[in-house]
Protein backbone atom coordinates (compact mmCIF):
# COMPACT_ATOMS: atom_id res chain seq x y z
CA UNK A 1 0.00 0.00 0.00
CA UNK A 2 1.57 3.22 -0.90
CA UNK A 3 2.45 5.98 1.69
CA UNK A 4 1.02 9.30 -0.04
CA UNK A 5 -1.19 9.83 -2.41
CA UNK A 6 -4.72 8.34 -3.37
CA UNK A 7 -5.70 5.03 -1.91
CA UNK A 8 -2.98 5.23 0.45
CA UNK A 9 -3.56 5.02 4.50
CA UNK A 10 -2.60 8.29 5.37
CA UNK A 11 -5.36 10.01 2.64
CA UNK A 12 -7.90 7.43 4.66
CA UNK A 13 -6.88 9.15 8.05
CA UNK A 14 -6.65 12.45 5.98
CA UNK A 15 -10.39 11.73 5.65
CA UNK A 16 -10.82 10.19 9.13
CA UNK A 17 -9.54 13.24 10.39
CA UNK A 18 -11.50 15.82 8.53
CA UNK A 19 -14.13 13.88 9.51
CA UNK A 20 -13.64 14.03 13.03
CA UNK A 21 -12.79 17.48 13.12
CA UNK A 22 -16.04 18.38 11.26
CA UNK A 23 -17.93 16.32 13.51
CA UNK A 24 -16.43 18.14 16.52
CA UNK A 25 -16.86 21.56 15.19
CA UNK A 26 -20.63 20.78 14.96
CA UNK A 27 -20.44 19.72 18.53
CA UNK A 28 -19.43 22.54 20.09
CA UNK A 29 -21.42 24.69 18.07
CA UNK A 30 -24.79 22.24 19.47
CA UNK A 31 -22.72 22.42 23.40
CA UNK A 32 -22.67 26.12 23.22
CA UNK A 33 -26.11 26.38 21.99
CA UNK A 34 -27.34 24.22 24.26
CA UNK A 35 -25.66 25.87 27.13
CA UNK A 36 -26.72 28.95 26.44
CA UNK A 37 -30.19 27.33 25.73
CA UNK A 38 -30.07 26.17 29.42
CA UNK A 39 -29.48 29.54 31.13
CA UNK A 40 -31.89 31.48 29.42
CA UNK A 41 -34.37 27.98 30.59
CA UNK A 42 -33.56 28.33 34.05
CA UNK A 43 -36.13 31.43 35.16
CA UNK A 44 -38.61 30.02 33.63
CA UNK A 45 -38.00 26.26 35.17
CA UNK A 46 -37.86 28.60 38.15
CA UNK A 47 -41.64 29.72 37.98
CA UNK A 48 -42.82 26.62 36.05
CA UNK A 49 -42.16 23.15 38.86
CA UNK A 50 -44.16 21.34 37.19
CA UNK A 51 -42.11 20.93 34.21
CA UNK A 52 -38.74 20.76 36.23
CA UNK A 53 -40.67 17.44 37.74
CA UNK A 54 -40.75 16.10 34.48
CA UNK A 55 -36.97 15.81 33.93
CA UNK A 56 -34.79 13.22 35.09
CA UNK A 57 -31.50 12.56 35.95
CA UNK A 58 -30.40 9.23 36.50
CA UNK A 59 -33.89 7.68 36.76
CA UNK A 60 -34.55 9.74 39.58
CA UNK A 61 -37.14 12.81 38.77
CA UNK A 62 -35.69 16.33 39.27
CA UNK A 63 -37.54 18.91 41.50
CA UNK A 64 -36.98 22.37 40.76
CA UNK A 65 -35.17 22.96 43.88
CA UNK A 66 -32.86 19.84 42.88
CA UNK A 67 -31.90 21.42 39.90
CA UNK A 68 -31.75 25.13 41.79
CA UNK A 69 -29.26 23.41 44.71
CA UNK A 70 -26.76 22.32 41.98
CA UNK A 71 -27.32 24.10 39.31
CA UNK A 72 -23.72 26.21 40.07
CA UNK A 73 -22.28 22.90 39.37
CA UNK A 74 -24.11 21.53 36.39
CA UNK A 75 -23.21 24.97 34.53
CA UNK A 76 -19.28 24.15 35.77
CA UNK A 77 -19.80 21.09 34.30
CA UNK A 78 -21.43 22.13 31.41
CA UNK A 79 -18.92 24.77 30.89
CA UNK A 80 -15.76 22.30 31.06
CA UNK A 81 -17.63 19.89 28.60
CA UNK A 82 -17.25 22.94 26.30
CA UNK A 83 -13.79 23.28 27.06
CA UNK A 84 -13.19 19.62 26.61
CA UNK A 85 -14.19 19.62 23.09
CA UNK A 86 -12.35 22.81 22.31
CA UNK A 87 -9.19 21.69 23.52
CA UNK A 88 -10.25 18.81 21.60
CA UNK A 89 -10.60 20.64 18.39
CA UNK A 90 -7.05 22.22 19.41
CA UNK A 91 -5.37 19.14 19.45
CA UNK A 92 -7.19 18.00 16.19
CA UNK A 93 -5.92 21.20 14.28
CA UNK A 94 -2.83 20.69 15.09
CA UNK A 95 -2.76 16.92 14.07
CA UNK A 96 -3.86 18.23 10.92
CA UNK A 97 -1.40 20.55 10.54
CA UNK A 98 1.34 17.43 11.16
CA UNK A 99 -0.58 15.48 9.21
CA UNK A 100 -0.74 18.32 6.18
CA UNK A 101 3.33 18.33 6.50
CA UNK A 102 2.96 14.56 5.73
CA UNK A 103 1.00 14.94 2.69
CA UNK A 104 3.52 16.90 1.62
CA UNK A 105 6.00 14.97 1.71
CA UNK A 106 8.21 16.44 4.24
CA UNK A 107 7.25 15.49 7.91
CA UNK A 108 10.24 16.45 9.71
CA UNK A 109 10.10 20.16 10.31
CA UNK A 110 10.64 22.21 13.33
CA UNK A 111 7.54 23.49 13.47
CA UNK A 112 5.95 19.73 14.05
CA UNK A 113 8.09 19.40 17.23
CA UNK A 114 6.08 22.77 18.83
CA UNK A 115 2.34 21.14 17.36
CA UNK A 116 3.18 17.94 18.90
CA UNK A 117 3.78 19.04 22.03
CA UNK A 118 0.80 21.25 22.17
CA UNK A 119 -0.86 17.55 21.57
CA UNK A 120 0.68 16.21 24.31
CA UNK A 121 -0.58 19.21 26.65
CA UNK A 122 -3.87 19.14 25.54
CA UNK A 123 -4.23 15.21 26.39
CA UNK A 124 -2.77 15.80 29.86
CA UNK A 125 -5.79 19.33 29.77
CA UNK A 126 -8.20 16.90 28.90
CA UNK A 127 -7.33 14.14 31.49
CA UNK A 128 -7.31 16.63 33.82
CA UNK A 129 -10.55 18.42 32.76
CA UNK A 130 -12.02 14.61 32.45
CA UNK A 131 -11.40 14.25 36.31
CA UNK A 132 -13.11 17.69 37.11
CA UNK A 133 -16.29 16.89 34.67
CA UNK A 134 -16.41 13.42 36.39
CA UNK A 135 -16.07 15.09 39.77
CA UNK A 136 -18.70 17.39 39.34
CA UNK A 137 -21.24 15.10 37.99
CA UNK A 138 -20.59 12.69 40.55
CA UNK A 139 -21.13 15.48 43.54
CA UNK A 140 -24.36 17.00 41.13
CA UNK A 141 -25.64 13.50 39.50
CA UNK A 142 -24.94 10.74 41.94
CA UNK A 143 -24.60 7.99 40.06
CA UNK A 144 -25.54 4.26 41.53
CA UNK A 145 -22.57 2.22 40.10
CA UNK A 146 -19.29 4.88 41.45
CA UNK A 147 -17.54 1.26 41.54
CA UNK A 148 -17.04 1.48 38.20
CA UNK A 149 -15.07 4.68 37.48
CA UNK A 150 -11.46 4.32 37.99
CA UNK A 151 -9.01 7.18 39.92
CA UNK A 152 -6.62 7.42 37.31
CA UNK A 153 -6.25 6.40 33.41
CA UNK A 154 -3.23 4.51 32.36
CA UNK A 155 -3.90 4.25 28.79
CA UNK A 156 -4.49 8.26 28.72
CA UNK A 157 -1.51 8.78 30.26
CA UNK A 158 0.97 6.45 28.42
CA UNK A 159 -0.83 8.08 25.25
CA UNK A 160 0.49 11.40 26.61
CA UNK A 161 4.00 9.89 27.00
CA UNK A 162 3.85 8.54 23.64
CA UNK A 163 3.10 12.19 22.26
CA UNK A 164 6.08 13.69 23.84
CA UNK A 165 8.31 11.00 23.37
CA UNK A 166 7.09 11.63 19.10
CA UNK A 167 7.82 15.04 19.69
CA UNK A 168 11.22 13.95 20.51
CA UNK A 169 11.76 11.96 17.58
CA UNK A 170 10.84 14.62 15.72
CA UNK A 171 12.85 16.84 17.01
CA UNK A 172 15.34 14.61 16.17
CA UNK A 173 14.43 14.14 13.10
CA UNK A 174 13.98 17.64 12.00
CA UNK A 175 17.81 18.18 13.06
CA UNK A 176 19.01 15.64 10.90
CA UNK A 177 17.40 16.80 8.11
CA UNK A 178 19.02 20.24 8.66
CA UNK A 179 22.24 17.86 8.86
CA UNK A 180 21.54 16.17 5.51
CA UNK A 181 20.34 19.91 4.14
CA UNK A 182 23.40 21.42 4.76
CA UNK A 183 25.92 18.61 4.17
CA UNK A 184 28.20 19.66 1.07
CA UNK B 1 32.46 27.15 14.89
CA UNK B 2 35.77 26.03 15.31
CA UNK B 3 35.99 24.12 12.27
CA UNK B 4 36.96 27.32 9.63
CA UNK B 5 36.62 26.93 5.55
CA UNK B 6 39.37 28.89 4.16
CA UNK B 7 37.92 28.16 0.52
CA UNK B 8 37.55 31.92 -0.36
CA UNK B 9 41.54 32.54 0.24
CA UNK B 10 42.38 29.34 -1.63
CA UNK B 11 40.10 30.37 -4.66
CA UNK B 12 41.87 33.46 -4.48
CA UNK B 13 45.56 32.38 -4.64
CA UNK B 14 43.95 30.03 -7.32
CA UNK B 15 42.47 32.85 -9.49
CA UNK B 16 39.27 31.20 -9.67
CA UNK B 17 35.70 32.42 -9.16
CA UNK B 18 33.40 29.89 -7.03
CA UNK B 19 31.15 29.54 -10.37
CA UNK B 20 33.84 28.49 -12.19
CA UNK B 21 35.05 25.85 -9.68
CA UNK B 22 31.06 24.74 -9.18
CA UNK B 23 31.24 23.82 -12.79
CA UNK B 24 34.54 21.62 -12.07
CA UNK B 25 33.45 20.14 -9.14
CA UNK B 26 29.91 19.32 -9.76
CA UNK B 27 28.37 21.32 -6.81
CA UNK B 28 25.79 23.86 -7.09
CA UNK B 29 27.01 27.22 -6.36
CA UNK B 30 24.75 27.93 -4.09
CA UNK B 31 26.16 24.72 -1.95
CA UNK B 32 29.47 25.95 -2.39
CA UNK B 33 28.41 29.71 -0.68
CA UNK B 34 27.21 27.63 1.99
CA UNK B 35 30.47 25.57 2.37
CA UNK B 36 32.08 29.13 1.79
CA UNK B 37 30.62 30.64 4.44
CA UNK B 38 31.27 28.31 6.94
CA UNK B 39 27.08 27.61 7.51
CA UNK B 40 27.72 23.88 5.95
CA UNK B 41 26.74 21.26 8.76
CA UNK B 42 29.08 18.56 6.98
CA UNK B 43 31.38 17.71 3.60
CA UNK B 44 31.43 14.54 1.99
CA UNK B 45 34.75 13.02 1.24
CA UNK B 46 33.70 13.02 -2.20
CA UNK B 47 33.24 16.38 -2.19
CA UNK B 48 36.23 17.41 -0.26
CA UNK B 49 38.08 14.87 -2.58
CA UNK B 50 36.60 17.17 -5.81
CA UNK B 51 38.06 20.36 -4.13
CA UNK B 52 41.31 19.36 -3.14
CA UNK B 53 41.30 17.72 -6.78
CA UNK B 54 40.60 20.85 -8.63
CA UNK B 55 42.18 23.54 -6.23
CA UNK B 56 45.46 21.42 -6.57
CA UNK B 57 45.64 21.32 -2.32
CA UNK B 58 45.63 19.73 0.39
CA UNK B 59 41.88 19.23 2.88
CA UNK B 60 44.02 21.55 5.51
CA UNK B 61 44.05 24.55 3.10
CA UNK B 62 40.77 24.54 2.67
CA UNK B 63 39.48 23.38 6.13
CA UNK B 64 41.38 24.64 9.79
CA UNK B 65 40.32 24.09 13.47
CA UNK B 66 40.16 27.16 16.19
CA UNK B 67 39.69 26.19 19.41
CA UNK B 68 35.84 27.86 20.11
CA UNK B 69 32.77 26.77 21.46
CA UNK B 70 30.81 24.17 19.65
CA UNK B 71 27.92 25.00 17.61
CA UNK B 72 24.41 23.93 19.12
CA UNK B 73 23.42 21.15 17.29
CA UNK B 74 19.95 22.50 17.29
CA UNK B 75 20.82 25.87 16.21
CA UNK B 76 17.82 26.62 14.28
CA UNK B 77 15.89 23.72 14.27
CA UNK B 78 13.14 24.44 16.73
CA UNK B 79 10.81 27.68 16.21
CA UNK B 80 7.99 26.09 18.24
CA UNK B 81 4.23 25.76 17.44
Amino acid sequence: MRTIGPGSIASLLKIALDVAYAVLWAVLVILVLAFAAALLALPFLANNAHVAGTLNFDGQPASASDLFKHWPMLVGAALAVDAYVGVLLIIFFRVRQVFATLTLGDPFQPENVGRLRIVGLGLIALEVMGYVIRLALLWALPVRDQGAWSPINISGWFAILVVFVLAEVFREGARLRRDAELTI
Amino acid sequence: MPIRVNLDRVLVKRRMSLTELADRVGVTVANLSILKTGKARAVRFSTLDALCRELDCQPGDILSFEPGPPDDPDDGAFEGG
